[in-house]
């Protein structure tokens, strides 16, 4: 057991909070140390909460003195992406629009978390209403990447993909929409879920896009997700478009093996045009998902770059739509990248949007007959390790987009198609960027995924390296 | 289906209620013409009886079996 508690597993200081190993105070202190050390240095936290954070883990220790565990994260200190609505607590959804904003209730995900015992360290930063895949937020300042301050994280759950890889928290709330957790999971080096759509509530998240919209962590390890999972999933009368599906043991499919198991690699798009280091790590993760006893096959899937057109379509005109209010009221106080792209959905007709709504039944079904027999597809989450904050800073410009595209060909399809997507790290480049894999599963076989996630965290010792405060 | 132009954008923002200046028009039909061209193979080939809840039908058609 490590003599520092930040640097330790959501799952190992659960248990060893919980079998009086360490107390929730010295868990909560070792995380604000780090926090105090690194936040100069990657502007990860949004809000710290120091005392709260203390006086909460303070009572999380004497409840346990007197025999009561409120659940199996009983007295973790975690902090979660500012969008995450906390009654009583300011959400800025890393906008200057809400930077006052003070919520009036909890959001389902995060209250099932406390009601598992988590203690608030505070809240994390994310890019301006989650709508920009980098991690440059011009009103709070860029997130940067605790493995080199000079590159991106990632986003749009930016914080929390800093923050957990610089173990500043065991775990954190992401959002995806179009590749916000899996993106910061693969520049950061961490484990990233993005959930099939419905089975984690969205009540009480800041909504960007209705269709597209997923809530899901980012921790150490598999098994740390498996656990968040299994505890956020399943139906909530707050949100109806929740599925009513039993959700499964997740953290009993952590010990499976891959003898057995087929996974597809794509023979197109999600190997085309790779830097070169993301191709190596690529070969070699399916070097090893084969040592470990999984059947590697090739999949042809359909024209991914028609899921992607779709995903565009629909994310921008549902963003345009919740927006439109504040695009009349309040132009001024969006950031330059953020406003130029809610205003791209305001060309999109009606009958176009329902188009791409319409088709997304026959894309999923032409997809799933293409990985047929496959427990999973393993892709890369970017064609790029994370690049320089300086080279992607395009705010506004007329190639903005066209690079927002390239960070995002991989993640927004399956946004599209509604399916789970696991992202694990899986090696580094020469120059010690993190590079990361998605496994790709079918709709609510999370636990499939994390059964080839957590064997193959098993057999390499990515997921387990911290970056170094230089 | 063909990407909309600068004009067109320019009329679309107005009938939105959100309307935006030429340039903005031409930036905007710039960033959102590759999606158009993008989906175009699909627009138009849609068979009627098809809903979007068709979605939920194929997502969960394999697990409730």
């Amino acid at each position: 057991m490590s003599d520092e508690p930040a640097l330790m597993s959501l799952v190992a200081v659960a248990k060893a909070i919980a079998g009086k190993k360490f107390s929730s105070r010295e868990v909560t202190q070792s995380c604000l140390d780090r926090i105090a050390q690194w936040q100069p240095r990657v502007n990860a936290f949004m809000a710290i909460e120091a005392d709260a954070a203390l006086a909460a883990a303070d009572a999380a220790d004497a409840a346990l003195a007197k025999g009561e565990l409120s659940g199996p994260l009983h007295g973790v200190p975690l902090a979660h992406k500012d969008m995450y609505y906390d009654a009583g607590k300011v959400v800025t959804c890393g906008s200057k629009i809400r930077r006052d904003f003070v919520a009036t209730t909890t959001s389902t995900a995060l209250q099932r978390l406390k009601d598992a015992g988590t203690v608030r360290l505070g809240s994390l930063q994310m890019v301006e209403f989650a709508y920009g895949p980098t991690g440059h937020n011009p009103h709070y300042g860029a997130v940067r990447n605790p493995w080199n301050v000079d590159h991106i994280t990632g986003g749009s759950s930016s914080g929390s993909g800093s923050a957990v890889a610089a173990r500043l928290t065991f775990a954190a709330l992401g959002s995806d929409t179009g590749g916000s957790i899996r993106m910061p999971a693969h520049f950061c080096g961490v484990t990233g879920f993005k959930t099939t759509v419905g089975l984690i509530s969205r009540a009480g998240a800041m909504p960007l896009s209705q269709s597209l919209d997923t809530v899901g962590p980012l921790a150490q390890s598999v098994e740390d997700c498996a656990l968040l999972v299994g505890l956020m999933a399943g139906a909530d009368p707050e949100d109806p478009t929740t599925s009513m599906l039993p959700v499964p043991n997740y953290m009993a499919a952590t010990t499976g093996s891959l003898k057995g198991l087929k996974i597809g690699v794509p023979t197109t798009f999600y190997v085309d045009d790779l830097d070169s280091e993301v191709a190596r790590v690529l070969d070699e993760t399916i070097a090893t998902l084969r040592g470990e006893g999984a059947e590697i096959v090739k999949v042809d899937l359909p024209d991914q770059r028609q899921l992607t057109a779709a995903c565009q379509i629909v994310l921008a005109t549902e963003a345009a739509a919740f927006h439109k209010r504040w695009m009349i009221e309040r132009p001024q106080d969006y950031g330059a990248q953020v406003l130029m792209r809610l205003q791209n959905g305001l060309a999109i007709p009606a009958v176009t949007y329902l188009e791409a709504m319409r088709w997304r039944g026959p894309a999923l079904a032409a997809y799933l007959a293409a990985v047929e027999g496959t427990d999973a597809v393993i892709a890369p989450v970017a064609p790029m390790p994370a690049v320089t904050i300086a080279e992607s800073d395009v705010g506004n410009s007329l190639d903005a987009e066209a690079v927002i595209q390239r960070i995002t060909k991989f993640t927004r399809p399956i946004n599209y198609l509604g399916l789970p997507s696991l992202s694990i790290p899986t090696g580094f480049t020469k120059s010690g960027l993190p590079v990361g894999m998605q496994l790709i599963g079918r709709a609510f076989d999370e636990a499939g995924l994390v059964r080839i996630g957590a064997a193959f965290q098993r057999a390499t010792d990515y997921h387990q390296r911290v970056p170094k405060l230089a | 289906m063909t990407r909309p132009d600068a004009k067109q954008v320019k009329a679309m923002t107005d009938v939105a209620g959100v309307p935006q200046d030429s340039d903005v028009s031409a930036r905007i039909a710039n960033s959102i013409g590759p999606a158009f061209d993008g989906f175009a193979p699909v627009s138009g080939t849609l068979p009627m009886d098809l809903e979007p809840a068709s979605f939920l039908l194929v997502q969960r058609a394999k697990v409730l079996k």
